[in-house]
């Protein structure tokens, strides 16, 4: 069936239509980002701009200090990631593995913490972050995000899955508790958390609403509110410097994608144990 | 082992560099101190949007600084008017909110009765330096709260008729523009080509709205904010007037969220003659009708029976509940900004309007008004300017209302005095 040609041929097409849904957003907004501003209005709209307008996106990282943005940015980012991992890989090895008293009713409300929008707790945090002196510092960016319900779940589906026998090996050889999760658990989970890693970072990286609230200064602002600094204006949006600025935000988030894609292949090929 | 140790080196690297963040905020933090060193009362200002208007903000603040060495002031920028406003309120909730922030003008009502800005009215008073009169009687409507002021005009607009000359010119029309209701539907009718272009493109505005009733010589709401007044003859002609010329196809409603960014567009490729926004879009679409070759020209709202147009943007305010040293030091920023001088930099920057009539006479605006006659058409029409509505609810009324109108424009059997009296329905619970 699938050597048939005709298959093959369809099969193309669907892929090609595919990639044309997914990508033509991506050029829209790289041939936008070139052009001039009269162009981004003409009609029929143009693919590809008489001349590549470079200095709109000195424009857009002139516009605010990017610099501080792309630090923090980073910052948030990685450190949400890392105190995540510090949390939820024993809270998931805790309920995954042992059985303590209330460890279904704990689980439960982890759980539960998963279906309360952000939206919906924002106001008693910021406060919070405000008596402790807080807010405006990227620690009220990084600190109410330092666990993941959405992470612990995910991650004890993948350590039950681990067979008893390999674990009782190792308490045999006298392996700790600690010295089980990073030997054991933590690389047959490694597709699990380099997914979890994947949506986390980003979905932190392109956060807009939590450092809204939060910050007030440039100080501890981060990528997305900087280029929001192009869009809000009283009237007319100059589109190709607010595109040029939304590729800057988007092109490392392109580049781990392209440099981790390996890794996330050969991650997920290698989890043969089941 | 190696594992725990890279991770451990990250973590720390990580709460190092985040503590060097905070290190560096912590000079510019606000601690609502003055710095001793400096002897200077530091004073915080937010303001609304970036780009040109952004700049003129952090511009004037820095001259500001420059200028004198008692007072210092921060200047912080917090996204569009609905950001700057919320933000503020759960700023003030949490005590510290800004000395200095801007109302859009509607605002205004709902900020000085809630007690959180403070009453400019003894300020004024007790400085000779203030003179009031100078203020542009058009763009003062909406600085009175119950009979004091609480706010001085900033950067402030109006909306007008923008015009593509070139096309105008093609169709045998003076490019002057039309003046009152029936030459605007002459235009619109001369300048459509089936199939190639419409008299003009427009979203389903409450602000242009605004103007249609006050052409009509009512308002949108009873003048003590008890009810809507927007269905009454002025509105009911006005949406009639919308809806005729709608469905003659002359004139081309655009509905959604991009609804305005579609009309700059359609005007910007001249696929429509005309539009309706804000002087402040004057600066951007000048600059893109000479690069797409066409002529821009401005004009006044139209009238019918007589001219009633709203304003828009953005007055200063004091937040309330600051300590005396604060309040001098906020009010000296104050003045200075809506000083003449100031206006008069802020108006050639950004393209708002000055606020004062001695601005206006200035030979500085003078001169820029000879150059690019655009500019003068927004000042010669604020003699027609008048307050927008403050009550509360305005916002969510705006919405409902310009739902119905857009319902009404739709629907060929929906009536626009249906449409309106159900909007009234709908509103006039929220103004009790």
């Amino acid at each position: 069936m699938k050597r048939n040609p005709i298959w093959m041929v369809v099969n193309g097409i669907g892929l090609v239509l595919l990639i044309c849904i997914f990508a033509l957003p991506f050029v829209w907004m790289i041939s936008t980002s070139f052009k001039t501003l009269g162009e981004t209005m003409t009609f029929p709209p143009k693919w590809i701009p008489n001349q590549l307008l470079w200095e709109n996106f000195s424009k857009a990282w002139n516009s605010g200090p990017f610099l501080k943005y792309l630090m923090n940015s980073t910052i948030v980012s990685v450190g949400i990631l890392i105190l995540q991992f510090a949390t939820i890989i024993p809270a998931a090895y805790a309920f995954a593995r042992y059985r303590f008293k209330g460890s279904n009713f704990f689980f439960g409300v982890t759980m539960i913490t998963l279906m309360i929008p952000t939206q919906l707790i924002f106001l008693p945090v910021y406060l919070q972050m405000s008596s402790w002196g807080l807010l405006d510092t990227l620690w009220a960016l990084i600190l109410p995000f330092a666990s993941s319900a959405f992470g612990i779940f995910l991650l004890r589906q993948s350590f039950k899955q681990v067979p008893e026998e390999l674990l009782e090996a190792a308490r045999l050889d006298q392996a700790s508790e600690w010295k089980i999760i990073m030997k054991i658990m933590v690389p047959m989970a490694k597709p699990v958390l380099i997914t979890f890693g994947m949506f986390s970072f980003i979905a932190h990286w392109n956060d807009y609403f939590w450092p809204l609230v939060m910050t007030t200064t440039d100080a501890s602002r981060t990528l997305p509110l900087g280029i929001t600094k192009l869009r809000e204006v009283d009237g007319g949006v100059a589109w190709n410097i607010l595109m040029a600025g939304n590729l800057i935000l988007v092109i490392p988030i392109l580049f781990i994608f392209f440099f981790a894609q390996r890794q996330i292949i050969r991650a997920f090929i290698y989890t043969g144990v089941k | 082992m190696k594992n725990i140790g890279r991770f451990i080196t990250l973590l720390v690297l990580v709460l190092v560099l985040s503590a060097c963040g905070d290190n560096q905020e912590g000079t510019g933090s606000k601690d609502n101190k003055a710095s001793a060193d400096s002897g200077r009362t530091e004073i915080t200002y937010w303001y609304a949007f970036g780009d040109k208007i952004g700049e003129n903000n952090e511009n004037l603040v820095k001259m500001f600084n420059d200028s004198q060495d008692k007072i210092l002031v921060k200047a912080e920028f917090q996204g569009g008017y609905g950001d700057l406003h919320s933000k503020t309120q759960a700023a003030f909730a949490a005590k510290n909110a800004p000395e200095v922030t801007l109302n859009e003008i509607a605002s205004m009502g709902v900020f000085a009765r809630s007690g959180m800005t403070e009453n400019l009215t003894p300020f004024i008073e007790n400085d000779s330096d203030v003179n009031l009169e100078d203020f542009n009687p058009g763009l003062m409507g909406n600085s009175y709260v119950d009979g004091n002021i609480y706010g001085l005009p900033y950067l402030r607009s109006t909306p007008i008729l923008y015009m593509n000359a070139s096309m105008l010119k093609e169709a045998g029309l003076d490019p002057a523009g039309p003046k009152n209701w029936k030459e605007f539907e002459e235009y619109l009718r001369a300048l459509t080509v089936d199939g190639q272009s419409v008299g003009m493109s427009m979203p389903v505005g409450i602000w242009y709205f605004e103007a249609f009733v006050g052409a009509g010589g009512e308002d949108m709401l009873a003048s003590d904010d008890s009810e809507v007044t927007f269905n009454g003859t002025a509105g009911v002609e006005a949406l009639e007037f919308w809806k005729r010329l709608a469905e003659e196809g002359i004139l081309k409603i655009h509905a959604g969220d991009e609804a305005a960014a579609q009309a700059t567009q359609d005007f910007a490729n001249g696929r429509s003659a005309m539009m309706f926004t804000s002087t402040a879009n004057l600066t951007q679409n000048l600059a893109i009708a000479e690069e797409n070759g066409f002529e821009l020209n401005t004009a006044f709202m139209p009238s019918n029976k007589t001219s009633g147009v709203p304003t828009g943007g953005a007055n200063l305010v004091m937040t309330a509940g600051l300590s005396p040293e604060k309040q001098q030091a906020a009010w000296e920023f104050i003045k200075w900004m809506t000083a003449k001088e100031q206006t008069i930099y802020a108006s050639k920057y950004t393209g708002y309007l000055p606020s004062r009539l001695s601005a206006i006479d200035s030979e500085e605006m003078q001169s820029l008004y000879e150059e690019i006659p655009q500019y003068k058409v927004a000042v010669d029409q604020l003699q027609y300017g008048k307050a927008r509505p403050m009550a509360e609810a305005y916002p969510e009324i705006s919405t409902i209302l310009a739902d119905e109108i857009t319902r009404s424009l739709l629907e060929p059997d929906l009536s626009p005095k249906d449409a309106l009296d159900k909007a009234a329905e709908l509103a006039n619970p929220l103004l009790q």
